[in-house]
């Protein structure tokens, strides 16, 4: 009788098959698929270089700014650079269909450009802050926090050492 | 083509080398193979014992200086046409053990890979995606022949 109530039930219960590929995969909400870069956010502190266990993202810098590139064919997906990004800059997506061929593998690339700003006192090429991290160090951003922003770690020194005088 | 490349066209059988795996991929490899919810024989796909009837091989694990001549050897011994997955980033690009003395990899050095499956692991549906692909190089290659 056991085996008749199996029986049964499989009928109700329907195919216990993942659809894929011929329909959409149950992909669980927490799944750590590929990693996406945030270019609006990312402040440009290499945390993620460093802490990257399978060396998959690396920073170069021209003219046009800080670059970060990472790639997906040495990423281990293990979200170390997700959870130490400052800004949250760097997520992992649910976005597992990554095969490819052979000729598309060095294309399995990202890259995100962090800008320079000239320093508006002495004109110095600088990584700006970001939005995100000013809020992380300034409870709220006033006007002043806005003309710090603009300015040079030196100039910035100099212009906070005027203002502890007063 | 006559009836049995017929018949290989649709039923590629699939052979999997570890080639110094921690076995993570395999075991996702088992899976997609061996269990009902994956389910990879809807594509006509099976595993088979030995290299000699393999279509698709599938290589998994970072090329360890010790496993390479073995490798290169069951690479051999499989038939043409013959179609290379690399399953996991370990074969793609040596992943966490890249530049190590003791890894010979990655797999393209020397052999010639077809799909590159990355992922640590990749989860069953993504081996499925890239079997589906590799599959159809390989029919594409059958049909090169007749």
């Amino acid at each position: 009788m056991n085996i008749l109530k199996l029986l049964l039930g499989n009928l109700i219960k329907g195919p216990a098959t993942d659809p894929y590929p011929l329909g959409e995969a149950i992909t669980p909400a927490a799944y750590r698929g590929r990693v996406a870069i945030d270019e609006a956010t990312c402040v440009g502190c290499k945390m993620c270089e460093h802490v990257c266990a399978a060396g998959a993202i690396r920073f170069t810098e021209d003219e046009a700014g800080l670059h970060f590139l990472i790639w997906h064919n040495s990423c281990v997906t293990c979200g170390l650079c997700a959870v130490y990004c400052p800004t949250k800059a760097i997520t992992l997506t649910t976005n597992w269909q990554t095969s490819h061929r052979q000729e598309d593998k060095y294309k399995q690339v990202d890259h995100a450009t962090i800008p320079f700003t000239n320093c508006s006192c002495c004109g110095v090429r600088f990584l700006k802050a970001q939005d995100p991290l000013m809020l992380l160090a300034y409870k709220t951003v006033g006007p002043n926090e806005e003309r710090l922003r603009d300015l040079c770690p030196q100039c910035r020194q100099v212009e906070s050492a005027k203002g502890a005088k007063v | 083509m006559g009836l049995f490349g017929k018949a290989a066209r649709k039923s590629p059988w699939i052979y999997r080398i570890n080639a110094g795996s921690c076995n993570g991929c395999d075991v996702e490899l088992m899976t997609t193979a061996c269990i009902p919810r994956y389910d990879i024989e809807r594509l006509g796909c099976q595993y088979c014992g030995s290299p000699r009837h393999a279509d698709i091989v599938l290589v998994t694990g970072p090329i360890t200086v010790g496993v390479k001549e073995k490798l290169l050897r069951v690479y051999a011994q499989v038939p043409d046409p013959k179609v290379v997955v690399a399953v996991g980033i370990c074969p793609i690009s040596g992943g966490v053990f890249r530049e190590s003395y003791a890894i010979a990899g990655p797999l393209d050095a020397f052999v010639p890979v077809d799909v590159n499956i990355p992922g640590c692991p990749p989860r069953p549906q993504a081996i499925i995606e890239g079997l589906a692909l590799a599959i159809e190089i390989w029919a594409a290659r059958v049909d090169a022949l007749a």
